[in-house]
């Protein structure tokens, strides 16, 4: 019995002890994040006014953000417009008709290979496939455009999107599989019909956050959607976008720039976060197990 | 089927049992490899029409394998490869000129976890319908209605058929796979360990359907539940090591088995 006890002590002990830590990380961890937003917030609370939001930034500092914002919005929109069909297409490829295929693994360790590609060289292809021959085109005047921002951004997001939904489908039981082929079902409709219904929450969650991923890029966008004062929502434009925006205002050596520029930080920030918080929110409804 | 035949072409020792009804399914010199493993060693069994036959043993024995090459599911994995012959209504299904297509709208079958599709309880049953036949709305319903009363069901879900099958009960979602199965018409039901994820209450339930549907349907279920082959089958199969041991009606199996390794398995000394 003694020793009993004493064994139960002691994994009460290291119960504990290793709660306790998990606890700590985790503390530290969402410390961070609450000083970031707090830090925007307090640096960039001077800026956050209703201009922020109405005036562009070609009025530098009496000015807002709005070309950046719809810039923002439209060049991502074009980037998971592109990556999302073709991503959740591979994806698809991947874990239901590539299983277990030399060409399938190769593929898939590709794509790990371009989710950690560095964004600056995608952004650098982008400007050579896209950008210098529609220059070429056009008889010599530049053409960066929210269009070639847009690309640029979509190969950003296409290989976390691959990446999710090919995990999503394969964490379908293959019993699913296997009552639908049992009933006769061919495996074309089986995977449209059936298997992406049943990852639909998932690869929903991986196409949020490849948004939220390129959301916050700056380097792709340099050398594509270059940036623009103006408010513009032609694609075909140069445009403008907030991280390249923030990147700006936070090397000039104006403070009302620098006030803008984490209002502008804070604005992103909160944006992602509500993004990453709605798809745990669309995960979670969605959580019905099939085991 | 004469007697003669019945009993003439068997060269393993685990004949078949004198007939009780035609035969449904012919399994002759059945081999199966599993990436070159021999799993089933030269399996002969009738399965008898419109009976309810069991597949017992213990684990690794070779019963799910032997099921699921009934409808050829196991082909969806690769280099699994099946040998032999498994004659249903004189064509054989192993030939790989039989569509699959026509031998799983005859061969129906319901695994171990219940596994409803992420759709509505209608939908559920309406879906496998709808591939195979062009129905209108109404003989749709009538249909759906069919094959869940059938799957004792109906009366339980008839109010919310337009929400998700997922919000079932584990029992519930099993009568509902066997009623998306029999909503295909089929001529012969698997059932692979259909009760094991259920409770007793449910177990008791489909132990009833099979009871009631074995007047329409040749019922083959899988089971480690031994009693459970006692309580509904009128023959049972006993399987060891990828043999088949003894194929005999279910009272003999269960009283006076031939062989010495029935007995042991149901007298609980191995398994």
């Amino acid at each position: 019995m003694a020793t009993n006890s004493f064994l139960y002590t002691r994994r009460r002990i290291t119960n504990v002890l290793a709660l306790g830590m998990s606890m700590l990380a985790t503390v530290i961890g969402l410390i961070f994040l609450a000083w970031i937003l707090w830090e925007t917030l307090r640096q960039g609370i001077s800026a956050l006014q209703p201009k922020l939001f109405t005036k562009i930034t070609a009025y530098g500092e009496d000015g807002g953000l709005l070309n950046a914002m719809v810039g923002s919005l439209l060049v991502n929109t074009i980037g998971i417009l592109i990556a999302t069909p073709i991503g959740v297409l591979a994806g698809t490829w991947l874990a239901e008709y590539a299983k277990g295929t030399k060409l399938g693994e190769s593929i898939r360790f590709l794509n790990d290979i371009l989710l950690s590609a560095p964004s600056i060289v995608l952004g650098l292809f982008v400007y050579t496939i896209v950008v210098l021959p529609t220059t070429a085109l056009t008889g010599g005047s530049t053409t960066f455009s929210g269009w070639a921002g847009g690309v640029a951004l979509a190969l950003i997001a296409l290989p976390v999107i691959v990446r999710t939904s090919d995990e999503m489908l394969r964490l379908v039981p293959s019993t699913l599989r296997e009552a639908a082929l049992s009933l006769g079902i061919p495996q074309w409709k089986l995977t449209t019909q059936i298997l992406i219904r049943a990852a639909r929450s998932g690869i929903i969650t991986g196409v949020l956050l490849a948004l939220a991923r390129i959301s916050g890029e700056t380097a792709p966008l340099l050398f594509t959607a270059f940036g623009n004062n103006y408010l513009t929502f032609n694609p075909s434009d140069k445009m403008s976008s907030l991280p390249q925006v923030i990147y700006q205002y936070a090397n000039d050596p104006g403070e009302a720039m620098h006030a803008i520029a984490w209002a502008g930080a804070f604005v992103l920030t909160m944006f992602v976060l509500l993004l990453s918080l709605s798809s745990r929110l669309v995960l979670s409804r969605n959580k019905v197990s099939h085991d | 089927m004469t007697e003669s035949a019945a009993a003439g072409i068997h060269p393993q020792s685990a004949a078949s049992p004198a007939p009780i009804a035609p035969t449904k399914l012919k399994v002759r010199d059945l081999h199966f490899y599993y990436n070159g493993f021999h799993a089933l060693k030269g399996i002969n069994m009738d399965i008898p029409e419109k009976k309810v036959t069991a597949i017992i043993g213990p684990s690794g024995c070779g019963k799910s394998t032997l099921l699921r090459i009934f409808n050829r599911i196991y082909a969806i994995y690769p280099k699994l490869e099946a040998k032999g012959e498994i004659v249903l209504d004189g064509e054989n299904i192993l030939d790989t000129s039989y569509s699959m297509n026509r031998l799983r709208s005859k061969v129906g079958m319901v695994f171990q976890k219940p596994v409803p599709f992420p759709m509505t309880i209608f939908e559920n049953v309406a879906y496998g319908i709808r591939h195979h036949e062009k129905l209108s709305r109404a003989d749709m319903d009538i249909r759906v209605e069919q094959a869940l009363r059938s799957a004792a069901l109906w009366d339980e879900v008839k109010d919310k058929l337009k929400q998700s099958a997922l919000g079932l009960s584990g029992g519930q979602q099993q009568r509902l796979c066997i009623a998306r199965g029999i909503a295909l018409k089929p001529e012969v039901l698997l059932l692979d360990e259909p009760t094991s994820a259920l409770d007793p209450i449910a177990t008791g339930r489909i132990e009833q359907l099979v009871e009631e549907l074995k007047s329409q349907y040749t019922i083959v279920i899988v089971t480690h539940n031994m009693q459970q082959a006692a309580r509904c089958s009128d023959l049972t199969a006993f399987m060891y090591l990828g043999e088949l041991i003894e194929f005999d009606r279910t009272e003999q199996i269960f009283t006076k088995p031939g062989k010495k390794q029935t007995e042991d398995y149901i007298t609980g000394r191995f398994g």
